[in-house]
């Protein structure tokens, strides 16, 4: 099942024929592709740093137990110009992570391939920017038509 | 579903829009008009006022796609930026929440997301438009060579980039820190963002703050809190023993444009977003980087650069984009003390070792 990243970084590929290798880390370097994972519960804790953020969850393995797994997102500086902020996801927020976990085993650490509620509905929503022409546009010139803009900020808030 | 074959539909736009030959592609036809100099702000010395925050964050990209013209038509603008739109429009529906893990062996992902997938769409900021410079939508930054890629390597520099492959085979890679990309050990931006060339990296955080004096100008870039001090006046030699990060930079007024000469670059420093280049060694001794700001609206300036670096590359080569004047903040982006993500790499090949050493180990009750 192709995610939406990997869409992304396709697309980007294409329209980037020179796409940068060194973002902050090439992600097959951090986790194990043979170690796919699917994690739910609450979340216990939220680290709202750079470079990337991590969401912390409680999850309960097939054995019964409890385990707290650490969940990588990207820069916060994105989602703050948002208007997004680390109280935007309450603590006890039920979520559904699926993702791969670190090479090394023994961390209970993954990647957040795809972060959403327990209903499916993504943690965040992206945004086609706060209305600020940051991203290469000319604005004295007519907009082309995309993308219907969405309010700052998709943030769901529970 | 639904999700899957709305991206696949943008991207298959893409991919139609990046290999269609755009030949006749033509500059729309109403060129910009640049605002009377004397309306735009200047500080107390009548210099153009450069200061604030501003983002480069573009859909163009560095180097052109095969077949292109320089300038997309304004339809060609318009079915990328809604092909972005519809990627991130689809990346914010809701999936299944009974879904399984992803596959085993990988999701097939390629790039930075390197068969693992990455993270939620939401997390990316890499510009929704195409840049539009002196009345063109650009199919790429670089303009010269006039097909807007890169100059074909020297062999030397062929040479190093091969070195380095064969250093970083298996896990010599990962055998410490040092041998890790600048990036990932917070030490520089991605790519090339703070330059010299300032070129926008494809994910987030494009963005600068410049405070300017009558001998001194600032450059602060977001990722990764890199600072450039630029001096003005009558450039002082400088020893070639001396290599700081984003080298040493001399700037002087030439009109109203910021003219910024560097040289001295750190020689880990990558030039460009290039593949390619990210695998050779980085910076020459002589590398020579000239940079123009142009203030052309109080709230653009066209940002033009040329590389002249005969030991990396075979010619010249030179590039604009739009920088947009941003009226948000900048934020902190402290990268080393959250970084996770470097520990989890070197601790994810220790233990590979292990298993490797562990399947090799021959058993002593044997």
């Amino acid at each position: 099942m192709r995610r939406t990243f990997a869409l992304v970084i396709a697309a980007a590929l294409l329209l980037v024929p020179s796409a940068p290798l060194n973002a902050h880390h090439a992600f097959g370097a951090e986790f194990d592709p043979n170690a796919p994972l699917r994690l739910q519960g609450k979340v216990v804790k939220l680290e709202w740093v750079n470079p990337h953020t991590w969401i912390h969850l409680e999850h309960v393995n097939q054995a019964g137990a409890k385990e707290v797994w650490m969940v990588e997102g990207g820069t916060p500086n994105t989602l703050l110009r948002r208007g997004l902020k680390r109280e935007s996801l309450a603590y006890g927020t039920e979520i559904i992570v699926d993702g791969y976990q670190t090479k090394d085993h023994s961390l209970k650490r993954a990647n957040g391939r795809n972060i959403t509620f327990a209903d499916g509905r993504k943690i965040f929503m992206g945004s086609s920017g706060t209305g600020a022409p940051r991203d290469g546009r000319d604005p004295t010139e007519p907009p082309t038509p995309p993308a219907a803009k969405k309010p700052p900020g998709g943030a769901l808030i529970q | 579903m639904p999700i899957h074959r709305a991206s696949f539909s943008a991207l298959a736009g893409l991919v139609l829009l990046a290999t269609a030959n755009h030949a006749a592609a033509q500059a729309p036809a109403r060129a910009t008009a640049a605002r009377p100099a004397s309306t735009l702000p200047r500080t107390p010395d009548g210099r153009p006022d450069l200061q604030g925050n501003w983002s480069n964050a573009t859909m163009t990209p560095l180097e052109r796609a095969a077949g292109q013209a320089r300038a997309l038509t304004r339809e060609q603008a318009a079915a990328l930026e809604k092909g972005r739109a519809d990627v991130k429009e689809s990346g914010d529906r809701a999936i299944d929440p009974n879904r399984p893990p992803p596959p085993k062996g990988g999701d097939g992902s390629t790039g930075a997301a390197g068969n693992v997938g990455g993270y939620n769409y939401f997390f990316i900021d890499a510009g929704d438009h195409v840049a539009f410079v002196n009345g063109e939508f650009r199919s790429s930054i670089i303009v010269s060579p006039a097909n807007g890629r890169l100059p074909a390597l020297t062999p030397a520099a062929r040479a190093w980039a091969q070195q380095r492959a064969a250093r970083n085979r298996g896990f010599g890679q990962y055998d410490n820190p040092e041998n890790r990309p600048l990036a990932e050990r917070c030490l520089m931006s991605f790519g090339s963002n703070a330059g010299p060339p300032m070129i926008p990296n494809a994910f987030y955080n494009n963005n600068y703050t410049i405070v300017q004096t009558k001998d001194h100008v600032m450059i602060m870039t977001e990722m990764v809190h890199d600072v450039r001090t630029i001096r003005m006046g009558r450039p002082t030699p400088t020893s070639t023993d001396v290599r700081p990060w984003m080298g040493v930079s001399w700037g002087r007024w030439e009109g109203d444009t910021l003219v910024v000469e560097t040289s001295n670059v750190h020689p880990l420093q990558v030039l460009s977003q290039s593949v390619f280049l990210n695998a050779a060694f980085g910076a020459t001794d002589s590398l020579r980087v000239t940079e123009r700001f142009h203030l052309t609206r109080p709230n653009v300036i066209l940002y033009r650069f040329t590389v002249n670096d005969p030991l990396n590359f075979t010619a010249p080569w030179s590039g604009e984009l739009p920088m947009i004047r941003m009226d948000e903040q900048i934020y902190e982006y402290a990268c080393h003390e959250g970084n996770y993500a470097l520990s989890n790499i070197l601790s994810g090949a220790r233990a590979m070792e292990r298993d490797s050493s562990a399947v090799k180990k021959p058993n002593p009750k044997e």
